[in-house]
């Protein structure tokens, strides 16, 4: 395999936004008739990788070259790419649902008679290509009455209708059940032997030790290493250590935990997806906190832990909920975001912009949003309290503002998130779920929320935080719950918590024993 | 700081929310001064200005409504056929049945609630966009009116004309004026003065510093002369009238719903949902109720207009209320609203309907044709919201903005020479 | 600080003071001077370039647009300051509502009111007789008010009694023995006009309907079901083409088709090809130019020629007797009530026009003329 022609070789490619350097020196070298995997945690720098290749980020806004099929190339756009025959296939699909599977394969790319569409044409190539993908429908079939599996598919054929030579998946089991999942991958191994190249992008380090030839491992945006797979034997462990083997720097306040009783507890929580309400978003999970202590729930995108933990929050995600849930030995309902709330629940969401903040609102508002009846009396917002309070968490938290009537859009991520906390913390809560609590912050203000997170479970609340960097749940948790496919996989306590273990665990189904 | 600093501070953009009260009075006199010298001086006569208030009280009352329901996200189309649907109820009720003017009154604010309740279920419970919901309501009650009226005119009685064509009754010595309207303007007076204290105590209290004394002066001498001036115009008309009692409605109405727009927790919930409906929902707002209780007072509101409109013209016709909708839609956005929900004030709402009403007027005092008044006034819509999006993108800074900040809830605070005004907002505003 | 509080106090004492000095005339005393009684007082005339008022409907028909500009001319030759204004075509009676009321307060002596909608102007009206001025109502009569000074109107019973006629000579004309089978439109329902022209055609027809010479085919006689709302073109079209659907599908002939005026009865005809069926005899109203056309190309039957010119003159000459102090000629004392009192009204008599008679009586008519040679 070694000695096939290299099809595409990146050059020390390195791309920065403002404030952030994405890619440092990232080489890429992939032969041709090969399944080259990329692994990484989030943020690592797959995606964007793979978006100087594509051209979404155009040449002449990263450093580096592109060499492919031994020339030089410098990809405008998007299109550009496709013409040279690399395609990416992306984790949301990119097909217009009420339209046939025909009329997708050939979307933008129509054969032509005449001017107008040779649709006779069209039918017999889409037959030809959906064979070649393995899909058995009617190719009049619209794409919403297809499953996810089929549509995925249907990318797939998509891609090869433009001649396609760099075939490029973009977590493309994340979706699929293991049946999907496994003809997708038997396609891929088909498609090598007919000498198609493709990368992959997984979190699956099971499928990509199954499937891939060639393994690049990147870290913080620098390619950590490239593994030959049957040369080196590679396996899931050898992968893991890769991707986290970094050290843990002194990036958490000390803290001495004071952990009590167990206080609230969740068993045989079931959901289903909103949409296709045949999908298991989470399988029986049960977990349980204890008063004063930080429990972390650690799994990759899309395991089903944001889900898992906004159902909880007054059914605010998916349906056919079922489950119990028990707080100070009482079973509770939560059958509304209001209940929740009532029953000392709070929940700070992942994306801060879009649901957890009204940008349009000033620091004072926010703060006060979720629990307006503390500040007002009848329903009247008492104004002079409402600023006290806001002046009380403004000092606590050290939230950098000029002011409290300054709007939320005018504050840095940090500091919004400060809000966002302050808002959570103003309904007295004695659980509060903290989602990816430090995405898109810098080190300075990471450090400020583990503090805060640490002084709320000091005061005996409990606090759940789900995030997808090891790091931070080893530094900061007292226990780690993991989570795969809907499925908690393991319960790790502090002391036993290492970044391989834990991966381990993020990626299979089954249960390792705690030691 | 400087004075001209302070004054521009608290005048312009300042933080405190007397500022903007200052603004809107400040706004509304420059346009009435205008129109003043256009026709010579007939715009603020006793006269016109009662007509003025008779005349435009019912789509001032919709556009209260109408800017809840954009700052929560919708629109209704329904409004000006809700009206006519109410008052030809009313009408009838009254013609056919006997039944006296007040509980006829209670039964039209009924028939509001139905409607509304019936609109706001769609809406909120089933989730059809409100759009939708209103362009099917637009047809159902346009019907509605014509099949009970029978298309045809209903009069009513003389009792019932008070909400629309009445004045407050002469009582007391001859003061030259009438003395009710005056008692109501020192009532106005003492209510602005008390307001200031209490607003200047409230900065004291949260320990921020208050505007300085010269300014809280400035601030209501001029407020004070305006009612002054209004009072005496409204009360120095010929005799017999006086402030409408329509308009008397519609004051106590713009009082009561900034009250609740600005300081009740259901207000803020209406804002939430608006700018945000996943975080209002994720913060424990009744997303549902709240649309629902948006919907249904709107359709109580447009009764209310409707008997207004009816007891004005003495009859319900079949072609009351055409074209409301788009008045009080016009108002609303003139006044700052966001196409996009959030944002927007009752008071805003106000002075952009009397922006139209006062042209309106004005352009009829000048003897232009209706043909020609109506595309001024797309015109002046356009032309309003276009150059203030466009000096939102371009951070200039925005004419528009600068006068109508005072009445947008809680918007962008920063004087103007602030260059963090600069930046995107995240929402596609409309006006600002 | 302490100095400022004082200046600006000051200053805005000055600003206070300003406002106030500015309220100040009240004008009550100042409208008592130009006739602020209740009662209005043509007697004692006023100043001849005087404002007069002229408000009229949206500009739906050729004829209202004809008037209007008629009004500015002849009023500005009398050396009036005439302000003629139309409803807009959307929100008609608000629109109405707003000018009179603007009319009002730039001092209008006379108010001429072509009303959109007859019952919906009473507080407008109150409002300018309040203020001294006259309100003259034209072609249409407003009704429920005290306030209204004058009618001044084609007699309209007189020309439902000339389309009924006019309706039944056609029918005559092309087929001498009845029974005759047809259809009848009314106007507007909120057009106090519509039920005289339709009484005054039921006049004539009636008694040959209870014989049984005339059959309304649809059955529909009644003035509800014959209305179209709004005199508008389209729901006549609309009516006509069910009227055709459902009754004159099988073998049945429509011999005419009483409609009240002219852009209704080329509606009804343009209705009528459109189905394919022979053009029955439609009377019509208001001389419009397409309908004469029509007429002197055999399909539409009758109109009927109430000259605005003559209307508009004879208004005009009222306002001039008004503004001398004078009584302005009236010739019916008792016909027309409007729900509150009977206004005193001047008539003028209407003519009919077939297409014998057009050059004859359009003989005077710049527009009209050339159309019937």
């Amino acid at each position: 395999m070694t000695d096939a022609p290299v099809l595409l070789e990146m050059r020390s490619i390195t791309k920065t936004f403002p404030g952030v350097t994405a890619l440092a020196d990232v080489n890429l070298v992939v032969r041709a008739g090969e399944i080259h995997a990329i692994c990484g945690e989030n943020g690592a720098g797959k995606s964007t990788l793979m978006k100087v290749l594509s051209g979404v980020h155009p040449h002449g806004t990263y450093s580096g070259g592109i060499l492919y099929q031994g020339e030089e190339v410098r990809f405008g756009g998007i299109r550009a790419s496709e013409q040279a025959g690399i395609v990416i296939i992306h984790q949301e699909l990119a097909l217009v649902p009420g339209m046939s599977i025909t009329e997708n394969i050939f979307l933008g790319n129509e054969p032509r008679r005449r001017g107008a569409i040779d649709w006779k044409a069209a039918q017999r190539r889409a037959l030809e290509l959906m064979e070649l993908v393995g899909l058995q429908e009617d190719p009049d079939t619209l794409i919403k009455d297809i499953g996810v599996g089929k549509q995925q598919l249907v990318e797939i054929a998509k891609a090869f209708a433009k001649d396609v030579k760099l075939l490029i998946l973009d977590e493309p089991t994340a979706a699929l059940n293991e049946a999907d999942s496994r003809h997708l991958l038997d396609l891929l191994r088909g498609f090598r032997d007919r000498g198609i190249t493709s990368i992959i992008i997984s979190h699956k380090l099971n499928e990509i030790a199954a499937v891939a030839d060639f393994i690049t491992i990147l870290r913080d945006g620098r390619t950590i290493e490239s593994l030959d797979v049957r040369a080196d034997g590679v396996n899931e462990d050898r992968i893991v250590r890769g991707m986290v083997g970094r050290e843990l720097s002194s990036r958490f306040p000390e803290h001495t935990p004071h952990i009590g009783e167990v206080f609230f507890e969740v068993r045989d929580w079931t959901v289903r997806h909103p949409i296709s309400a045949d999908r298991l978003v989470c399988k029986g999970s049960g977990f349980t906190v204890r008063r004063g202590e930080i429990v972390g729930f650690a799994g990759l995108m899309g395991a089903g832990r944001t889900e898992l933990a906004m159902s909880l929050f007054g059914r605010s995600y998916g349906v056919h909920l079922s489950g119990q849930v028990f707080k100070d030995g009482k079973e509770i309902q939560l059958r509304s975001v209001a209940e929740a709330i009532r029953h000392g629940l709070a929940y700070v969401s992942e994306d801060r912009k879009a649901i957890g903040l009204n940008l349009l609102d000033d620091v004072k508002t926010s703060m006060v949003a979720a629990k307006p009846s503390k500040i007002s009396t009848y329903g009247v917002i008492d104004p002079v309290l409402e600023h006290r309070v806001a002046e009380e968490y403004r000092e606590s938290l050290r939230i950098k503002t000029p002011s409290v009537d300054e709007g939320v859009t005018k504050l840095s991520g940090g500091n919004q998130q400060k809000v966002v906390l302050a808002k959570w913390m103003f309904t007295d809560p004695d659980l509060l779920i903290l989602d990816e609590p430090t995405r898109g912050i810098d080190v300075g203000a990471k450090y400020e929320i583990y503090g805060i997170i640490q002084k709320l479970a000091d005061q005996g609340k409990g606090v759940i935080v789900i995030s997808s960097e090891l790091p931070e749940l080893i530094g900061l948790c007292d226990r780690i719950y993991t989570v795969f496919e809907g499925t908690i996989t393991g319960d790790v306590p502090r002391r036993d918590a290492d970044p391989e273990l834990l991966m381990k665990q993020m990626t299979s189904t089954k249960k390792t024993p705690t030691p | 700081m400087s004075r001209i600093k302070d004054l521009q501070k608290n005048l312009f953009g300042g933080t405190t929310s007397n500022a903007r009260q200052f603004g809107m009075i400040f706004t509304l006199v420059a346009i009435v001064l205008l129109f003043q010298i256009w026709t010579d001086g007939l715009t603020l006569t006793s006269g016109n200005l009662i007509a003025v208030a008779a005349q435009y009280s019912y789509i001032l009352i919709l556009a209260i409504g109408m800017l809840m329901v954009i700052v929560a996200g919708h629109i209704d189309l329904s409004v000006g056929s809700i009206a006519a649907f109410t008052g030809i109820v009313v009408a009838k009720a009254m013609q056919e049945f006997a039944i006296p003017w007040p509980p006829a009154i209670v039964l039209g604010l009924v028939v509001g609630a139905l409607i509304g309740a019936w609109q706001g279920f769609w809406v909120a419970y089933v989730g059809v966009p409100a759009f939708i919901v209103t362009l099917a309501g637009m047809l159902l009650f346009r019907g509605g009116n014509q099949y009970i009226g029978n298309a045809d005119t209903v009069p009513v009685p003389t009792g019932f004309r008070q909400i629309g064509a009445g004045f407050l009754p002469e009582v007391g010595p001859n003061t030259g004026y009438n003395n009710l309207t005056l008692l109501l303007g020192l009532a106005a007076c003492v209510g602005v003065v008390w307001r200031e204290w209490k607003a200047r105590r409230t900065r004291r209290e949260m320990n921020a510093d208050a505007a300085p004394m010269w300014i809280s002066a400035l601030r209501l001498a001029v407020m004070v002369g305006v009612i002054v001036f209004a009072t005496l115009r409204f009360a120095g008309g010929r005799v017999g009238t006086s402030l409408p009692i329509s308009g008397i409605i519609l004051i106590a109405l713009v009082l009561a719903y900034s009250f609740y727009t600005r300081n009740t927790v259901g207000g803020r919930h209406i804002y939430a949902v608006g700018g945000n409906a996943r975080a209002a929902e994720l913060s424990g707002v009744k997303l549902k109720r709240v649309n629902f209780m948006v919907m249904l007072n709107m359709s109580v509101l447009a009764a209310l207009a409707g008997m207004i409109f009816v007891a004005r013209s003495a009859a319900s016709g079949p072609q009351d209320g055409l074209n409301w909708e788009l008045d009080a839609i016009a108002a609303v956005f003139i006044g700052g609203a966001a196409v996009s929900g959030g944002l927007g004030t009752i008071s805003g709402s106000i002075v952009g309907g009397l922006v139209m009403a006062l042209l309106n007027n004005g352009l009829q005092l000048e003897g232009v044709g209706i043909d020609k008044v109506q595309m001024i006034k797309g015109l002046v819509l356009l032309l309003a919201v276009a150059l203030d999006v466009y000096n939102k993108k371009q951070g200039r800074f925005s004419i528009i903005g600068s006068l109508l900040r005072q009445f947008r809830r809680d918007g962008p605070a920063s004087p103007p020479s602030d260059p963090g005004s600069a930046t995107t907002p995240d929402k596609a505003r409309v006006a600002g | 600080m302490r100095k400022f509080l004082t200046r600006s106090i000051a200053a805005a004492g000055a600003v206070a003071m300003l406002a106030l000095s500015a309220a100040c005339a009240s004008e009550r005393q100042g409208t008592t001077a130009t006739g602020g009684e209740t009662a209005a007082s043509p007697a004692k005339g006023f100043p001849a370039d005087s404002f007069i008022g002229v408000a009229l409907p949206s500009k739906t028909s050729e004829n209202w647009v004809l008037a209007g500009d008629l009004f500015t001319n002849e009023l500005t030759t009398a050396g009036f300051k005439p302000d003629v204004q139309y409803a807009g075509a959307s929100a008609t009676v608000s629109d109405q509502q707003a000018q009179i009321s603007a009319m009002v307060t730039k001092g209008a002596k006379v108010i001429v009111i072509g009303a959109t909608d007859a019952a919906q102007l009473s507080t407008q009206v109150a409002q300018a007789k309040q203020s001294g001025a006259v309100v003259i109502a034209y072609d249409r009569l407003i009704t429920n008010t005290p306030d209204v000074d004058y009618y001044i109107a084609f007699d309209n019973f007189k020309v439902g009694q000339l389309q009924g006629q006019a309706l039944l000579d056609g029918m005559k004309a092309k087929k001498p023995k009845g029974p005759w089978t047809v259809e009848l439109f009314s106007g507007s329902p909120d057009d106090n006009n519509s039920g005289v022209f339709f009484n005054g055609a039921m006049d004539v027809l009636k008694p040959l309907i209870d014989k049984g010479d005339v059959v309304v085919g649809s059955g529909q006689q009644e003035v509800k079901q014959t209305a179209i709302q709004g005199w508008k073109a389209e729901g006549a079209q609309q009516r006509m083409d069910s009227l055709l659907t459902s009754t004159y599908n099988g073998g049945k002939t429509l011999d005419g088709v009483l409609s009240p005026n002219d852009t209704l009865a080329r509606a009804i005809i343009t209705s009528v090809k459109g189905a394919g069926k022979p053009i029955p005899v439609v009377t019509g109203q208001d001389s419009e130019v397409e309908s004469v056309k029509s007429i002197m190309a055999g399909e539409q039957y009758s109109t009927i020629n109430k000259d605005t010119r003559k209307l508009v003159a004879e208004t005009v000459k009222m306002v001039k007797a008004l503004q001398t102090g004078g009584k302005p000629e009236i010739n019916d004392t008792d016909s027309y009530d409007n729900g509150t009192k009977v206004v005193p009204a001047y008539l003028l008599p209407p003519v009919i026009v077939t297409k014998t008679n057009a050059a004859e009586a359009y003989a005077n008519d710049p527009k009209l003329a050339p159309l019937t040679k």
